[in-house]
């Protein structure tokens, strides 16, 4: 386990662990049976059962709430817009899982936000078809930023500007972050608070100096920052090496979901799992490899949250 | 051949927050031979190498993007596809526009004539005092754009005996639609010029300045830190492409905006002017201009039109022989004057040319040689 030895094993069926004072909880659910092999879909599949147990167990734990349904409605009230941020421009294979978000929205509907007030979106309508994402009869909308538009005003930060995608400034009262956990040449690594590049429309002015400071003055924008109420990374296959985009080799099993609320937090334990993912390859760690996330830090500092492992609760959870 | 009658007026879009930032002049788009559309075309792009994993390296600006499949360089308009490098902006210009060739400025470029200007999405800079961030910082989805091509372009500017100009944005991101509209302005006998911020590497530079006629570089500062700083550029890459472009025998002309408490130190401008003189000659026109708050930088007052005569001086002091103020109609330092007998050649107020006595290059006083293109 490496990184994570530290954290505490508990099983799914034990009492809901007490939220410690201070300390934002983050919760590392692994489940063997969440992606199964098959030849096809870049080579797996996740099965949806395995993923719903595991999203059960991370919201409990997470939550301190009895169940699943309870724990949503401690995030979000009922008849909420919820936008469901997904990471779609690697396309399938390096993509949130479209089986994942299904599980997520069938919840949603079961806490009283109906399928209808879902939108999924990322930056392009073209990314979310190539992922997999597509609007359901009964279910989320599926929104790029390219149809909605941004906002004609601009949000000023310290060193940027940006305009920010309609869906979030009109269409949605609260998001679920769902990014990929991936490794990213320039960024060091990509996951929460990088998936907030996909709210405004210039994140290509953004990647100068490992991406720091903008990650965390976007993430800091209070337009950004007060709809994020939950963040359900998807750390099941990520790219180790090379990344953000797909390359099969460099895709690496991990069968974990990690969950949130604090999302400098979740990517700090994010990058735990990479660097064990890649320290398992004999690859270098990213700080070795001059490419260690710096903006975690920076995030921590403009006060987002926490990027110090030894001030975060970490639960680790198999099922 | 694209007639008077084929364009009409338009005013929304891109096109709005153009005039709004760069004038209120014309905004003009083909009818005819143009349509709107809502998701760009790709178009293969030059200038790129391909790297292992279907990465791919951009070679247009200093920056070097290494670029991702499926992802774009810094300047948002190129695009890297299953390890082909597209361009998402050949022939799809998102402003057409008709201005007075002083608006560039350049102010010994054929005095008096007309740029049939456009621009496309995208720019490898991000200046914080940018006028038309609207487009500059915007992304091929995020702006009306039209389909024009090479032809298009240069038909509307002979309807109009303009020349072209690639222009507003940053033309060094939409190099392969402007080196080909140049070509075929050249076939066609229009000239074809540039506006710049000269943020490029000198192989595309080159093949660019090909089918040029004149350029004006956007010196934006001169030291390092001000390009870092508000640029998200570097200011030697700069330098080399001036001297790619005097290299080259392009008419150029440099314009340098000063910004209150930014880049309008003494020091500052001192060591500029020698720059100029020494690399690049004593003949290159240089325009101090004054800053008008935009974009991330409306907190910062106008120049004092007493910072952009006394940069004119130090110009002037430190040898130059052409040194214009701008953007401050009938603030003095509009007019051009022989550098032999000193009398005015070229007399302006903002973007009017009112009286010239240049004859076939020279002075109509005195027979000197004034630089610059003419006829």
């Amino acid at each position: 386990m490496g990184a994570l030895a530290t954290m505490i094993a508990t099983k799914t069926d034990a009492a809901p662990v007490p939220l410690s004072a201070g300390k934002p909880r983050v919760v590392v659910v692994r489940s063997k049976k969440a992606l199964l092999k098959n030849g096809h879909n870049a080579g797996y599949d996740a099965d949806r059962g395995a993923l719903r147990a595991m999203v059960d167990a991370g919201l409990v734990a997470l939550s301190g709430q009895k169940d699943a349904t309870s724990a949503l409605a401690k995030y979000f009230r009922p008849g909420e817009r919820i936008g469901l941020k997904v990471n779609g421009l690697a396309g399938r294979g390096a993509a949130t899982h479209v089986e994942l978000v299904d599980v997520i929205s069938v919840m949603l509907g079961q806490a009283n936000i109906e399928g209808r007030q879902q939108i999924v979106f990322d930056r392009f309508a073209r990314d979310l078809k190539t992922s997999g994402f597509s609007s359901q009869p009964r279910g989320y909308r599926c929104m790029g930023n390219d149809e909605s538009g941004h906002e004609d005003a601009l949000v000023q930060m310290p060193s940027s500007a940006s305009r920010l995608t309609r869906v979030l400034t009109t269409l949605v009262d609260g998001v679920v972050n769902l990014p990929i956990l991936k490794q990213h040449m320039l960024a060091g690594m990509t996951g929460a608070l990088k998936n907030n590049f996909g709210c405004i429309h210039n994140p290509n002015k953004m990647h100068l100096d490992g991406c720091d400071p903008y990650i965390a003055e976007v993430n800091a924008v209070p337009e950004i920052r007060s709809k994020q109420r939950l963040v359900i990374m998807d750390a099941l296959r990520p790219v180790v090496d090379n990344g953000p985009a797909y390359q099969p080799g460099m895709a690496e099993v991990a069968n974990v979901l990690i969950f949130a609320t604090d999302l400098v937090a979740a990517d700090t334990i994010g990058l735990g799992i990479l660097e064990d993912l890649r320290a398992k390859r004999a690859l270098p760690t990213l700080t070795q490899a001059k490419m260690a996330p710096t903006y975690l830090a920076m995030a921590s500092k403009l006060g987002l949250g926490v990027s110090d492992r030894a001030h975060i609760d970490v639960l680790s959870i198999e099922v | 051949m694209v007639s008077r009658r084929d364009f009409f007026l338009t005013c929304g879009g891109a096109g709005c927050a153009l005039a709004a930032g760069v004038s209120a002049g014309t905004i003009l788009v083909p009818a005819k031979r143009a349509f709107a559309a809502s998701s760009p075309r790709a178009y293969p792009a030059r200038f790129w190498k391909k790297l292992p994993n279907k990465r791919i390296e951009c070679g247009l600006c200093p920056k070097h993007c290494k670029v991702e499949d499926r992802e774009r360089g810094f300047c948002g308009v190129r695009e890297n596809r299953d390890g082909e490098y597209m361009t998402l902006v050949w022939g799809q210009p998102c402003a057409v526009h008709l201005d007075p060739i002083e608006k560039k400025p350049l102010f010994h470029f054929l005095p008096g004539s007309r740029a049939f200007s456009i621009a496309t999405a995208g720019c490898n800079l991000e200046c914080k005092c940018c006028q038309n961030w609207d487009i500059s910082q915007s992304k091929p989805e995020d702006v009306d754009f039209h389909f024009m091509s090479p032809e298009d372009v240069v038909a509307g500017a002979k309807e109009y005996d303009a020349c072209v100009t690639f222009t507003y944005s940053e033309p060094i991101v939409f190099l392969e639609y402007a080196i080909d509209t140049a070509k075929a302005a050249r076939k066609a006998g229009v000239r074809a010029t540039m506006v710049t911020g000269g943020s490029g590497e000198a192989e595309p530079m080159r093949e660019a300045l090909k089918y040029l006629d004149a350029v004006k570089v956007d010196l934006k500062g001169f030291t390092e830190d001000y390009y870092q700083r508000m640029c998200k550029g570097k200011l030697d890459p700069v330098l080399k492409t001036l001297e790619v472009i005097l290299a080259s025998g392009v008419w150029l002309e440099l314009v340098h905006l000063c910004i209150p408490g930014q880049n309008d130190s003494e020091a500052e401008i001192l060591a500029m002017c020698r720059w100029v003189k020494a690399h690049l000659g004593a003949d290159v026109p240089v325009h101090f201009t004054r800053f008008h708050p935009e974009y991330q930088m409306k907190n910062v007052p106008p120049t004092p039109n007493a910072t952009l005569v006394r940069c004119r001086e130090i110009g002037l002091s430190e040898g130059l022989q052409f040194v214009y103020t701008g953007n401050v109609p009938g603030l003095a330092g509009e007019n051009t004057s022989c550098s032999k007998c000193g009398k005015v050649v070229v007399v302006r107020r903002g973007f009017e040319l009112l009286d010239m006595k240049i004859k076939g290059g020279r002075c109509g006083f005195c027979g000197n040689a004034i630089p610059g293109v003419w006829t």
